[in-house]
């Protein structure tokens, strides 16, 4: 009895303890990451950046006085999950805007998003959460997928490329892309062969290689996140493979060299919307500053940027006195060539496109397993490509 | 006055309501699930839970709880393979939904669909026992969650499948359940459906039927219990109700995916039955609380270390899933006999308060 004595008195103890206090011009931002799931090997620095990037916002004087308060959970890539956690934000801590994660839940929230008018900034930056007419509430900041598999396949096609083949994860973040990436392909004339599905958490590609060492293309797309990239980029090393590899943004990162080493020098071309950590660019001195000493990927920095320009709109709608769901969109709306210090291309959100912008550089890893820059890529802004 | 429970009668000894106590208790308890969404608001804030939602996915995994326990709890049949059933209900649902079945026609036909599968997986266990049936149900996971992933025209695929809220309109009623609120009521329905249908069962020929064939299948079959009979209608049952809460929770999340019904669903439904108590009607509920309250809980703490030191949060989360397996080793190893037997302990206790000797 005693031991359930105890129990009682230690769990009120908890409630009281950690009591939500809501402060006066106090903005609640939900967090939904994953930290421990399939994806966890970019969504850690992603979180951490988040963390990092609301304290910076905070110091630099909050949304004018109003201090930022992010409540991160991991959701370790589990849509029900983040639906849970997506109904806690709401019900208990009230927010109106919310940093989420992956492709199928910020998905899958699509409908419950534009119920409870709740701005949604996700790390998928799938190209279907782009057309405002079907999803009014979704923002986010790098080159939206499909632009970037165009500019990968434009890559390729541009390096000499004949035939080509699309290696993704059987999840909506590897799916999502393929379709405008082989539409594209057919355009250019490209040949393509059969698809290879490699698992985010998959520690062997040999079997979906040798099939693919078959039609031997030119160049492969990956799209999924750096330890699965970097599996297929060793055993294609290991099997001789000619094929090189593009590789969308989520699986090219600092890691990658370190994980692949000298199999990844001249076979992996990275699509990345932002300035690799520690870059020389005018923004990237309070990143690292952030960081406080520690090296982290590129994908803590599109979690500062994230945050970065979902401040920036609160500070807008905070002006024009409408800081809830609809008044953020229509500030985040008003965003035009905003610039992020170098950070990534310049940003503009319209009433009728929520691409950020679509031009991107291509790395690739050189010696020495440093990221070497090849190019800035921009590609047309077409009103056709919105929303798919 | 007796000083104990003593019963003349075998209807009495039988009741689901055995003393007036009881029965009060019961009613208690019943008012107070009734009005508890009017006081979950205050209790939110205070606690930073969200109740209604985790007594949602209290009620929902007490009805997929309560089929599991009566087939390996009363049965002695093991199933790894109940996340998959689950998912054939929600995806039933789901598609039936969509199509514009309304959501009271849609959950029978869930539970339906997955009870006949249920019964096609629970075949061999005319022929396996332990460990080689929980490998042939395994495959039945395997099997179903493949298909789940991959019969894109049917599922959705990996992107899952939307599935409207449930509403009353094919009655002539305007009302939706799209609110948590809304949802407590319908959920609360189906669990308490569920433990008295349950409760009840083992009260019957059907349901000593299936205690005899846990304890000694060979005396049962000689005392005229027909096995085949018996282990496939408790597997159609149990799936049935693993169905059903497969599609409160299509209708409740309204989003399903494969990557909800795989096998640690399967195992999580058999660590709910067996920390909760194997064979007790109550074993069902308390697993079912225990798996919801706890990893929220655990979250708590987590947060608020995430307030104090913001830098080193993804080692909190990680945190939390540990703390999580230990607390259920734990459990294990001090209540082998799961929580059922604890509360009897406790109830025994204050049964005879102050005056226990």
């Amino acid at each position: 009895m005693k031991k359930l004595a105890w129990l009682a008195v230690l769990t009120a103890a908890l409630g009281l303890l950690w009591a939500p206090a809501v402060l006066a011009g106090e903005i609640k931002v939900g967090g939904i990451f994953d930290i421990t799931g399939p994806t966890s090997d970019v969504g850690k620095d992603y979180g951490e950046g988040a963390v990092a990037a609301e304290k910076y916002i905070n110091a630099k004087g909050g949304i004018d006085g109003d201090m930022l308060k992010l409540i991160p959970n991991d959701y370790a890539y589990k849509i029900p999950e983040a639906v849970n956690l997506y109904k806690k934000y709401l019900s208990v801590d009230k927010v109106f805007v919310i940093q989420g994660w992956g492709t199928g839940d910020t998905n899958a929230l699509r409908p419950l998003v534009n119920k409870d008018k709740v701005v949604f900034f996700s790390a998928s930056y799938d190209g279907n959460l782009t057309d405002p007419k079907q999803t009014p509430y979704n923002f986010f900041i790098g080159t939206d997928y499909s632009t970037s598999i165009r500019a990968a396949v434009k890559f390729a096609k541009d390096s000499g490329a004949k035939k080509f083949v699309f290696i993704y994860p059987d999840h909506p973040y590897g799916k999502n892309p393929i379709p405008a990436g082989k539409e594209y392909a057919q355009a250019v004339g490209l040949e393509i062969g059969p698809d290879e599905i490699v698992e985010l958490k998959a520690i062997d590609a040999t079997s979906q290689l040798l099939h693919m060492k078959q039609f031997d293309p030119d160049f492969a797309w990956i799209g999924g996140t750096t330890a699965s990239t970097a599996v297929i980029i060793k055993d294609a090393a290991k099997l001789g493979l000619r094929t090189k590899f593009v590789i969308n943004c989520w699986g090219f990162d600092e890691n990658l060299a370190k994980l692949a080493g000298e199999a990844a020098v001249g076979r992996a071309y990275g699509m990345v919307p932002v300035a690799p950590f520690g870059a020389d660019v005018p923004g990237m001195k309070a990143v690292v500053e952030s960081a406080g000493g520690k090296e982290m990927s590129l994908h803590y920095v599109k979690s500062w940027v994230s945050n970065l320009v979902m401040a920036e709109g609160l500070k807008r709608a905070k002006k024009a006195g409408k800081l809830d769901g609809p008044g953020l969109v229509a500030a985040l709306e008003t965003i035009k060539d905003f610039d992020t210090g170098g950070l990534t291309a310049p940003i503009t959100y319209t009433a009728s496109d929520h691409r950020p912008n679509t031009t991107l550089t291509i790395y690739t890893i050189g010696q020495g397993a440093k990221m070497d820059k090849v190019k800035e890529v921009t590609m047309p802004r077409e009103a056709k490509d919105v929303g798919k | 006055m007796p000083c104990g429970l003593f019963f003349s009668r075998y209807e009495k000894d039988d009741a689901i309501f055995q003393t007036t106590w009881l029965k009060v208790w019961m009613a208690l308890l019943f008012v107070f699930l009734l009005t508890f969404p009017l006081y979950a608001d205050q209790a939110n804030g205070l606690l930073g839970l969200n109740l209604t939602n985790m007594m949602n996915l209290i009620f929902i995994y007490i009805v997929g709880a309560h089929g599991l326990n009566l087939l390996t709890g009363y049965t002695g049949q093991i199933s790894l393979g109940h996340g998959a059933f689950m998912g054939v209900g929600a995806y039933t649902a789901g598609i039936l939904a969509n199509l514009g079945w309304p959501f009271y026609l849609a959950l029978p036909a869930a539970g339906l669909m997955a009870a006949a599968v249920g019964m096609v997986f629970g075949l061999p266990s005319l022929r396996l026992r332990g460990l080689y049936l929980a490998i042939a149900t395994m495959a039945a996971q395997f099997i179903l969650d493949y298909a789940m992933r991959n019969w894109e025209g049917l599922t959705g695929g990996s992107a899952g499948l939307i599935v409207p809220s449930a509403d009353l309109q094919g009655l002539g009623i305007d009302f939706t359940f799209d609110s948590d609120r809304s949802f407590y009521y319908l959920a609360l329905v189906f669990a308490v459906l569920a433990t008295l249908y349950l409760k009840n069962l083992t009260r019957t020929r059907t349901g000593r039927a299936f205690v005899a064939v846990r304890d000694r299948y060979l005396a049962a079959e000689v005392i005229g219990v027909n096995l085949f009979k018996y282990r496939i209608m408790s597997f159609g049952i149990s799936s049935f109700m693993v169905g059903i809460a497969g599609g409160l929770w299509a209708f409740y999340i309204t989003i399903i995916s494969d990557e909800h019904f795989t096998m640690w669903l399967s195992v999580q439904y058999l660590a709910m039955i067996i920390v909760g108590g194997l064979g007790h009607v109550l074993g069902g509920i308390f697993g079912a609380i225990f798996f919801v309250v706890l990893p929220e809980l655990l979250r708590l703490p987590a947060e608020a270390l995430t307030d104090i030191y913001p830098s080193i949060f993804g080692i909190f989360a990680s945190l939390r899933e540990m703390v999580f397996g230990l607390i259920v080793i734990l459990f294990l190893v001090f209540e082998p006999d799961g929580l059922a037997a604890r509360w009897h302990t406790v109830r025994a206790y204050w049964k005879l308060w102050p005056f226990s000797y």
